[in-house]
């Protein structure tokens, strides 16, 4: 398996986006998994709060509109993450950190999806509960992800100094 | 005055703060990272929908009422003006020198401009005043775009800052 991951970092389009120094390699990738990030989990977190309670006067089911800028974030980030594993692969597959990481999202997206079937869909469910695991769900996966930078085996850039 | 930003850097570089955020705290960095990027989620998101709404998507909402996000909007901008602060006193030098510091400190300014402008420039009123299914107003539109894209500008370049300039 760690062959595999070798040649996938090994091949000229991982070493590219690593190596090159290019501005549209390693930096817009990452600027576009910000982005993504940011309407993802900004987005639901909006939709969460609604759910508990924040700005009552908003009408639940018209907060569907904001869903497909969700889903436009995520698949930003499924893309821009992919390209992000291939040119680290031996460090991020091998990173129990990025592991944590995908679960908690593969939940998160779970339960986002269920609650736009109970709460929009069929109007079954005040959504309370829900919304309460997808806003942790979202801040323990942001951390996951953080740490990955901090945890376990690190590609890229570490470390700081004050001098 | 780059001489005395410069002395202001290097005297940051000397506090315990620093020296606390730089390793001193052995998670101190890491967490302040974390937060930042929490607080960026939080602030693209709760900002985020009434810029779409003052552009005319979700027009069943009355702008008032999605309005309510902003503070949790704000709380996010909080967050990340303090963890950003701690990551300047940890390393200035990091920061200061870095034109990618610049120019994210002045898409925030610009963002900052543009937010002025819309409570005290009459923007806030109009809209506060619109009802569902009601078409904004040229002016907020204006006001949106300007939001959106201030804010995309400060996470490239917030992206951008162990790349440009003095790497980290």
């Amino acid at each position: 398996m760690l062959d595999f991951f070798q040649a996938l970092e090994n091949t000229g389009f991982s070493t590219w986006i690593r190596e090159s120094g290019s501005i549209w390699a390693y930096p817009i990738v990452l600027t576009l998994h910000t982005i993504g990030l940011g309407m993802l989990v900004g987005f639901n977190w909006a939709v969460d709060l609604r759910l508990l309670g924040v700005g009552e006067q908003i009408p639940v089911l018209s907060m569907d509109r904001f869903f497909p800028w969700m889903w436009w974030g995520f698949w930003i980030n499924a893309a821009s993450g992919l390209v992000l594993t291939i040119a680290d692969a031996t460090t991020k597959m091998t990173s129990w950190v990025f592991g944590v990481k995908l679960a908690l999202i593969a939940c998160a997206i779970i339960v986002l999806r269920q609650i736009h079937k109970q709460v929009f869909v069929k109007q079954s469910s005040d959504g309370k509960a829900l919304a309460a695991i997808s806003l942790v769900l979202w801040i323990l996966a942001t951390t996951a992800g953080r740490l990955m930078a901090y945890i376990g085996p690190v590609s890229g850039l570490v470390g700081t100094s004050n001098n | 005055m780059w001489e005395m930003i410069n002395e202001f850097s290097k005297w940051l570089g000397t506090t315990q703060l620093s020296h606390n955020m730089a390793g001193g705290w052995k998670w101190g960095w890491a967490t302040c990272e974390t937060l930042h990027f929490i607080g960026l989620a939080l602030l693209i998101g709760c900002i985020g929908v009434l810029d779409l709404r003052m552009l005319g998507f979700a027009k069943h909402i009355p702008p008032a009422a999605v309005h309510k996000m902003v503070p949790f909007g704000v709380a996010g901008f909080a967050i990340n003006a303090i963890t950003g602060a701690l990551f300047f006193i940890g390393a200035p030098f990091q920061y200061v020198n870095n034109i990618a510091f610049l120019f994210k400190m002045l898409f925030i300014v610009i963002a900052g401009f543009n937010i002025l402008f819309f409570y005290l420039g009459g923007v806030f009123k109009q809209i506060e005043a619109m009802g569902p299914d009601d078409e904004p107003p040229t002016s907020a539109k204006v006001v949106s775009w300007v939001s959106i894209i201030a804010w995309f500008g400060v996470m490239y370049w917030g992206r951008m800052l162990p790349f440009v300039g003095n790497a980290f």
